[in-house]
């Protein structure tokens, strides 16, 4: 296990290839090397919190003519942090409730903005957030695949030629695939979720508590269908509290804490680390004089 | 075995390069460029987003499509029995015209009005999806206007039944049915959407930092709708009181609606600068505001 003295991290064992890509930023080109999937730069991803009242144009009004000022706390979920993930590392992320886990997520998807620091992504990008995929609770499972896969970036035409597919690996009871998603149980929901974002064959595949709610038989199938990506040299990152499915797929591990990375390494070893911080409830001895 | 996608017997790797920076911005508009592609590539989901919709709502009720047009058909009634009870009692000459005028007048209004309330929610009820999904956001209230011209549509034949039906009662009036001058109504309709729709971007913003932006719409359509010429002729303003059909966004375009639609003209050179410039004016402010804001929504929502 390393532990995290600041600086970059590069995940895995690779040496940083030579060969160097470009990437076009605001401020003019960057250089990277071009074996990376992502590279993480100084990161901090801040959310803005308004304290004492609902956020209304009322209450604006008159917190303004009382010359009050509005009260924001701030919640840094990331802080400053650097990372080098290389393609084809199968990435697990531990820690606490609150860590910022799936901020980091969100913010490698590109659906949260930086605060301060930059993200490079290499590649096309699939994402099974926590809270799922924007599912229409009245439609059907079938209806929500089609509006899961162009919302994710497909044709028609590509995500109708995979919608049976698709319907095929979520495998759910009795023509439920049919049914409105509101009468799914959560397991069958997370089935349809997790069978459409590995169906968009991604570069990067984003995996924020995606395999909680299936059932043993789907954890297995999920498993298999993981193995091929990894076997495709796909990036896959797997946010989960399941620890076993962290030191059984991946190759390398972060834990996360308070929005930095207190550690990362072989999985095994961080899945112990980490188990022994939640029994004692205090940080591995050789961090705390960090 | 069932495998999705390119699966275990299709080992090759479908690398396409492409290298997406995310940086922190103050602001800014994101390029522009790249943002429209983006948008024009993902088109189809804001449509299909339309169509489901629709469908999610009226799954369960055949009757609710018919209440698209029942809705504005009977407060268009409404209005012309007020409008008729306020300039004392019924007119021969003009009471069809007056209902004509109403009619297209409230159904190009709703038009309006469903881009605009629908476009200005799209971001705080899309919640998840914009928790979940990155895509140009623009891309949900265009759908809410899809959407909108989905409803908006069937009211077109609607108005000329209704006209077409007055005619064989009063065969004197002079409502054009097959008029020249009517290949201007889709320019006038597409600048209308196209207005409405720059002004959802703007509010559907304000809705993010005032949630109860939506609920404040509500009661101020109500008030444009009496301050556009819809209830009332454009003509009834003299002089300098014209200005107020210009300083409405809707205004130059409702009053063109009018001319082609009731007087059988076509839409006077003032009313189509009026028109042109509230369109350009919409969209230009409309992209800017929305698309510099919009990194910061999921983070707000
Ligand atoms: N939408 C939000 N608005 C405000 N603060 C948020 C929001 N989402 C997360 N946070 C805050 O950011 C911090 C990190 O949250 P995040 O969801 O990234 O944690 P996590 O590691 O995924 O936790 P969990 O294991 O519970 O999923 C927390 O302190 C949380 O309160
Ligand atoms: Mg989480």
């Amino acid at each position: 296990m390393t532990i995290n003295n600041s600086g970059v991290i590069r995940l895995g064992t690779s040496t940083p290839s030579t060969t160097m890509m470009t990437a076009k930023g605001y401020k003019g080109d960057i250089l990277l090397p071009d074996d990376l999937a992502v590279r993480i730069e100084d990161l901090t991803i801040t959310y803005k919190i308004n304290v004492d009242t609902k956020k209304t144009l009322k209450n604006a009004v008159m917190r303004a003519s009382k010359g009050e000022k509005v009260r924001m706390r701030q919640v840094e979920a990331v802080k400053k942090m650097s990372l080098d993930i290389p393609h084809g590392s199968v990435v697990g992320i531990v820690g606490a409730n609150g860590a910022g886990k799936s901020t980091l997520m969100r913010s490698i998807a590109g659906i949260m903005p930086p605060t301060s620091g930059r993200i490079i992504v290499n590649g096309k990008i699939s994402t099974l957030l926590a809270l799922g995929v924007g599912f229409n609770q009245s439609l059907s499972g079938r209806d929500n695949i089609i509006l899961g896969g162009l919302a994710a970036g497909l044709t028609r035409d590509e995500i109708e030629s995979k919608t049976d597919e698709i319907a095929a690996f979520a495998d759910l009871p009795d023509g439920f695939i049919d049914m409105p998603v509101r009468t799914y149980s959560s397991g069958m929901y997370g089935r349809v979720a997790f069978a459409v974002s590995v169906s968009m064959t991604p570069d990067i595949l984003l995996l924020d508590e995606a395999l909680s709610a299936g059932d043993a038989a789907f954890k297995e199938k999920s498993f298999h269908r993981m193995r091929e990506l990894v076997e495709e040299a796909r990036t896959i990152l797997i946010v989960s509290h399941a620890l076993a499915t962290i030191s059984d797929l991946c190759d390398t591990a972060i834990w996360m804490h308070k929005g930095t990375i207190l550690a990362h390494g072989e999985p095994g070893k961080i899945v112990e680390e980490y188990l022994k911080f939640l029994e004692v409830g205090t940080l591995p001895s050789n961090l705390e004089d960090m | 075995m069932s495998t999705t996608g390119s699966g275990g017997n299709k080992p090759k790797r479908s690398f396409t390069p492409l290298i997406q920076v995310f940086e922190p911005h103050k602001a800014q508009t994101p390029p522009l460029i790249p943002y429209f592609k983006e948008f024009w590539e993902r088109r189809a989901f804001a449509l299909e987003l339309a169509r489901f919709a629709d469908k999610a709502e009226y799954l369960e009720s055949r009757l609710g499509k018919a209440w698209l047009i029942l809705n504005p058909l009977f407060l268009s009634l409404i209005y012309f029995l007020l409008v008729t009870v306020l300039r004392g009692g019924p007119n021969k000459d003009t009471g069809l015209s007056t209902l004509a005028h109403i009619l297209i007048g409230i159904f190009m209004f709703y038009f309006a009005q469903n881009i605009i309330s629908d476009g200005a929610q799209s971001i705080t009820a899309g919640g998840r999806l914009i928790l979940n999904q990155a895509f140009p956001r623009a891309l949900l209230p265009f759908s809410s206007a899809v959407r909108a011209f989905g409803q908006f549509w069937p009211t077109i034949p609607t108005y000329f039944a209704v006209v077409l039906l007055g005619k064989v009662f009063y065969p004197k009036t002079h409502i054009p049915l097959a008029d020249l001058n009517y290949l201007w109504a889709p320019f006038i309709i597409a600048a209308l959407a196209i207005t409405a729709f720059g002004l959802s971007l703007i509010f559907a913003v304000m809705n993010v930092y005032f949630r109860d932006t939506s609920k404040l719409l509500t009661y101020t359509t109500r008030i444009w709708l009496y301050g556009s010429p819809v209830l009332w002729k454009p003509e009834m303003l003299h002089g300098w009181h014209r200005i107020f059909i210009y300083i409405n966004p809707l205004g130059p375009t409702l009053a063109a609606t009018y001319h082609v639609w009731i007087d059988g003209v076509r839409p006077s050179n003032s009313e189509l600068i009026g028109t042109g410039v509230w369109v350009v004016l919409a969209m230009a402010i409309g992209t800017y505001f929305f698309t510099s804001r919009e990194r910061d929504f999921a983070v707000r929502i």
